[in-house]
């Protein structure tokens, strides 16, 4: 299997002198094609920074990135750009929808930034709403619709652009339980059609979902597990009748 | 990004903030209609100030009689009454460049017809003065030889006079008394409107001179020959300077000076009007610069709710360049954000300018001259001052970094 991601001595310090913070101190790391990755660890051990970096937002200190078989960490800001346009989708715990902008536009702006030709934008959004069968609210404005709905409008724009890898932070952080799990299950939905995802989270129920669990310690990847991941529809179903009963 | 999708973008977020948008540009609207309606109204004085010196006819030279000057105590121009018939007909004669030189007596009269009256000023001449004022007759003729030599009782009258005095009726052929003085109306000579001082040049009652000097002024008995002033018209521009030159030479030869007196003053009466006009242009770029200055400080009002807008919009930046918008896109936002804010109050003041254009010349006849270059101008100016209050905020929003962006709380 090919390797969407290679990672090599990946650091990153923020800020200098006695403020410095080593966020990252080395990380290697491969991930393949098909692989849904988990990203765990205690608050400030570097996951979000992780992220980042491989979501080509921010550059690292040192080390490489080789996105694709492409080494992005030493881009320029539109090379970034396009990297970013290209190649990922991300989705943000707290959604970072446009406000006053309906779902169908927010799901299409990553394509305003693309090759792709003005007429296909509608088609390739409204694929993606159906896919987090949002089909129903397309021209709702964000503060029309609830947080799962919103997370789920979010996933279908990082989706719009066909993303080889689908990246994201804390997706069920601002989500009750159920919601959470709703949204798992859309991301187990779309691993299983192939897509290669990396998930933060600091549940285990959650992370549960993975096939793979990676431990961030002080800006230290301190285990790496593959695991047999268990079913979101089955947890969502025997969360329903948990609070049913 | 194609420049529909960026302009329509623009347009969107504009119309989102629509209050903040309207009072942003009120600067710009403010700004681009007051150096519109300055610079209407300095083309339009400068009209006038242009057909003023048409009606002036142009080239003309006024030779006042001088004024004595005893122990210091300056008389008025013409108060030394030295001036005669003959020295006008030696100007015509000896200078080849004068068209017409034509004496002048004045006399303030009461004018009466039937039992209307009106007061005006008489001038005594001939028909070189029609030519030296580039009078036109709108009805009737000019004075015979025979009139002019024998001094008859008879009159060419001005537009006013004649509205004033017969109305509607026929005028040619009336009698009016001019102080008690029976005279026929002869002529009626062409509207002129107003003068460079804005006084009436149709309040004008001609009558031959030596009929003014012998029956309405009354001799000098000094100087039985004395005239006012003599109107010298010259054929073109070109030969001003040298014709006042050979007027000086000639007059002073003619007039000899006793101690002090100035026998003679010369005046340029367009040179009058023009110096009036420099005047008049100076303190216009005064008013268009002072209203350059408020689109100046209506830019810096862009600038700043620019500014405002990208603090506000940090995250949307952020998520704009997380899915892949590059730093030209987000400069290019801005951008047209802020030349659309511009350019449609631009072309708000253009439309505020022409109407209140409209209202002063109409309501107030004022003279206000629009002109289209001045609004297309004013247009691409307001552009120019979106591009330029819009850079710096466009660049500081293309140059953060996306995750900087995003974190921005
Ligand atoms: N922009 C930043 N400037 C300075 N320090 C930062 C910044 N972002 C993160 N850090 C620090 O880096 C460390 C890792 O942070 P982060 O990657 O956000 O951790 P996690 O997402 O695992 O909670 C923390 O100590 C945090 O304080
Ligand atoms: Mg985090």
């Amino acid at each position: 299997m090919a390797s969407v991601i290679r990672i090599r001595q990946l650091c990153k310090q923020y800020g200098a002198g006695e403020q410095q913070v080593k966020a990252l101190r080395g990380v290697d790391l491969d991930i393949q094609q098909g692989e849904f990755v988990a990203v765990m660890g205690p608050s400030g051990s570097g996951k979000s920074t992780f992220m980042n970096l491989i979501g080509c937002l921010d550059s690292p200190s040192s080390g490489q990135i080789i996105l694709q078989g492409e080494d992005v960490s030493q881009l320029s800001a539109n090379a970034l750009a396009t990297v970013r346009n290209n190649y990922l989708g991300f989705v943000f715990q707290q959604f970072n929808l446009l406000a006053r902008t309906s779902a169908l536009e927010n799901v299409m702006l990553p394509l305003l930034y693309s090759m792709l030709p003005d007429e296909q934008h509608k088609h390739r959004a409204l694929t993606c709403l159906e896919q987090v069968g949002l089909a129903q609210r397309l021209w709702h404005m964000p503060s029309q619709l609830s947080g799962g709905q919103q997370q789920r409008v979010a996933i279908a724009r990082a989706l719009v652009n066909e993303p080889a890898l689908l990246l994201a932070d804390e997706p069920t952080g601002a989500l009750d339980t159920q919601t959470g799990l709703e949204i798992m299950q859309i991301f187990q939905a779309l691993n299983r059609q192939g897509k290669t995802l990396v998930l933060v989270t600091h549940e285990p129920d959650i992370a549960a979902f993975a096939s793979r669990i990676l431990m961030f310690r002080d800006g230290q990847l301190v285990s790496d597990q593959q695991q047999t991941p268990e079913d979101a529809s089955d947890a969502l179903l025997a969360f329903k009748q948990g609070a049913a009963s | 990004m194609t420049n529909r999708k960026l302009l329509m973008g623009a347009w969107n977020n504009l119309s989102v903030n629509l209050m903040r948008s309207i009072l942003t540009m009120l600067g710009i609207i403010i700004g681009v209609a007051s150096v519109i309606i300055m610079l209407a109204l300095g083309n339009g004085a400068k009209r006038q100030v242009d057909e003023q010196i048409r009606n002036l006819g142009g080239n003309v030279f006024v030779v006042f009689g001088g004024s004595f000057n005893s122990a210091g105590v300056r008389g008025q121009a013409g108060s030394l009454q030295r001036l005669t018939d003959a020295d006008a007909d030696a100007i015509e004669h000896n200078i080849s460049a004068v068209v017409a030189a034509a004496p002048e007596l004045r006399s303030n009269v009461q004018v009466i017809s039937g039992n209307l009256n009106w007061a005006t000023n008489v001038i005594g001449s001939d028909n070189r003065l029609l030519v030296a004022q580039n009078w036109t007759l709108s009805d009737g003729r000019e004075f015979s030889a025979a009139e002019l030599g024998r001094g008859a009782k008879v009159a060419l009258i001005g537009e006013t006079l004649r509205r004033e005095l017969f109305g509607a009726g026929e005028a040619i052929g009336q009698t009016i008394r001019v102080n008690k003085l029976p005279v026929t109306v002869i002529g009626v000579l062409g509207a002129k409107g107003q003068s460079a001082r804005g006084d009436d040049q149709d309040d004008v009652l001609i009558m031959p001179l030596d009929t003014v000097r012998k029956k309405i002024s009354g001799i000098n008995r000094a100087n039985p020959k004395a005239i006012r002033s003599i109107t010298v018209k010259v054929a073109t521009q070109q030969d001003m300077p040298w014709v006042e030159e050979e007027m000086t030479r000639l007059l002073s030869q003619r007039l000899k000076s006793a101690g002090n007196d100035i026998p003679f003053r010369i005046r340029n009466l367009s040179e009058i009007v023009e110096t009036r006009m420099q005047a008049m242009q100076v303190f216009n770029s005064l008013l268009a610069g002072v209203a350059a200055v408020s689109l100046l400080v209506g830019g810096i009002g862009i600038m700043n709710i620019m500014l405002v807008s990208v603090t506000e919009r940090t995250r949307e930046i952020g998520l704009r360049m997380a899915v892949g918008a590059k730093p030209g896109d987000i400069l290019r936002q801005f951008l047209v954000e802020s030349v659309l804010l511009c350019g449609v109050g631009g072309a708000i003041g253009i439309v505020i300018a022409a109407l209140t254009c409209l209202v002063l010349a109409q309501g107030f006849a004022m003279a206000a001259v629009l002109q289209w270059q001045v609004a297309i101008l004013s247009l691409g100016f307001s552009a120019v001052i979106g591009i330029f209050f819009g850079y710096y905020p466009a660049r500081q929003a293309a140059g953060l970094q996306p995750i900087d962006a995003l974190r921005y709380e």
